[in-house]
């Protein structure tokens, strides 16, 4: 199974069925199964902060959603992260392409890149980095798991040495 | 037209639909006008009352009223884009426009300057798209729109008036009690 198969099966599993994205050519792996498959509602926004908020208005009337980015466009939404999703206590789960590792070729997504983890930690916001197929179902669905059962966003962080990252 | 007034009419129009507020006088006034646990008070994350909203019409079969600001929705005009992409039948977007950031000092927003919303909702695809002026007409076009297929996107003027007190709200039992209404069990906690 490839490893965007294993975090669409986990997505399931929780009952997370509106998907929220800005799109991302690594996460198009995930996202394209998830656009055939009616379980799903995938929303395209038009920017990080936007997902955040459909994400948001989704759990409040009872149905579990989840953001897919980039690791720049995790820097446009911190303000919904910290605005909405931890004071009202909404666990969203942010799926987060991290740029900026290991063969990255823009110098414009090194810093955010680099960042996004420092600024999770700062927000008090839990995260696992995934980098390998290895025991990942474990991992996502346990990351899942806490979410809800924690009630606080929570951010899952993918890396090249997961999916291959963008071919130049 | 006033909005404290207004969202008086407003909510004495509605029985169990769920209501989105933006940040600030606009959620105080919802409070005061009626502490339904169907309403959904935001007090940050500016820009994104309607973007919550959307998330709730994809989500429910209700109508789902977006009660937002001329300020909050010029951050984020590209969640009219997705409105219109989207085109949620069940989504009412109600923007008091007052031509200003008022809470910040009255500093005149792009309206004042003839951004014109209701266009930029119209050439978004949301096709029902009105400015209205005084409480009869934003009565009347919203019973429509509680009655009528969406999206609905109805600007409303509004002149400055004295502000309520804040209200008394915390976002974990506002987003708990609202939620409870839909789920009808409790989270499980252990």
């Amino acid at each position: 199974m490839t490893w965007a198969q294993t975090i669409v099966d986990a997505l399931k599993e929780h009952e997370i069925s509106l998907i929220a994205y800005v799109p991302d050519s690594s996460i198009h792996q995930v996202t394209k199964i998830v656009d055939k498959d009616e379980y799903f509602h995938l929303v395209s926004a038009t920017r990080e902060e936007e997902a955040l908020g459909i994400a948001a208005g989704a759990y409040a009337t009872g149905r579990n959603a989840a953001v897919f980015m980039q690791s720049s466009g995790f820097g446009n939404s911190i303000n919904a992260v910290a605005g909405l999703a931890i004071p009202s206590r909404i666990p969203i789960p942010i799926f987060i392409n991290l740029r900026g590792e290991h063969g990255e070729f823009n110098i414009a997504q090194v810093t955010m890149g680099r960042s996004t983890r420092p600024i999770l930690d700062v927000l008090g916001i839990p995260h696992y980095t995934l980098d390998s197929e290895e025991r990942l179902e474990e991992k996502v669905n346990g990351a899942l798991k806490l979410c809800y059962a924690s009630r606080e966003p929570l951010a899952l962080c993918m890396t090249p040495l997961l999916h291959g990252g963008k071919n130049v | 037209m006033f909005r404290y007034s207004a969202t008086k009419r407003i909510i004495s129009n509605l029985e169990r639909e769920p209501v989105v507020s933006n940040l600030g006088p606009t959620s105080d006034e919802l409070w005061h006008a009626s502490d339904r646990d169907r309403n959904f008070y935001t007090y940050g994350s500016m820009g994104l009352c309607s973007s919550i909203a959307l998330g709730m019409a994809l989500s429910c079969d209700e109508k789902v009223i977006s009660l937002d600001g001329d300020g909050s929705i010029l951050m984020n005009l590209g969640t009219v884009a997705t409105i219109g992409r989207e085109t949620p039948a069940n989504l009412i977007i109600i923007v008091w426009d007052n031509e200003q950031w008022g809470q910040t000092g009255h500093q005149k927003s792009h309206t004042a300057f003839g951004t014109d919303l209701e266009m930029v909702a119209k050439s978004n695809g949301i096709e029902k798209s009105f400015t209205v002026a005084d409480e009869e007409e934003l009565d009347s076009i919203l019973l429509q729109a509680l009655n009528e297929d969406g999206p609905w996107f109805i600007v409303a003027k509004i002149e400055d008036e004295p502000y309520l007190s804040v209200a008394p709200v915390e976002p974990e039992h506002t987003l708990h009690r609202f939620r409870q209404t839909f789920v009808g069990r409790p989270d499980r906690v252990g």
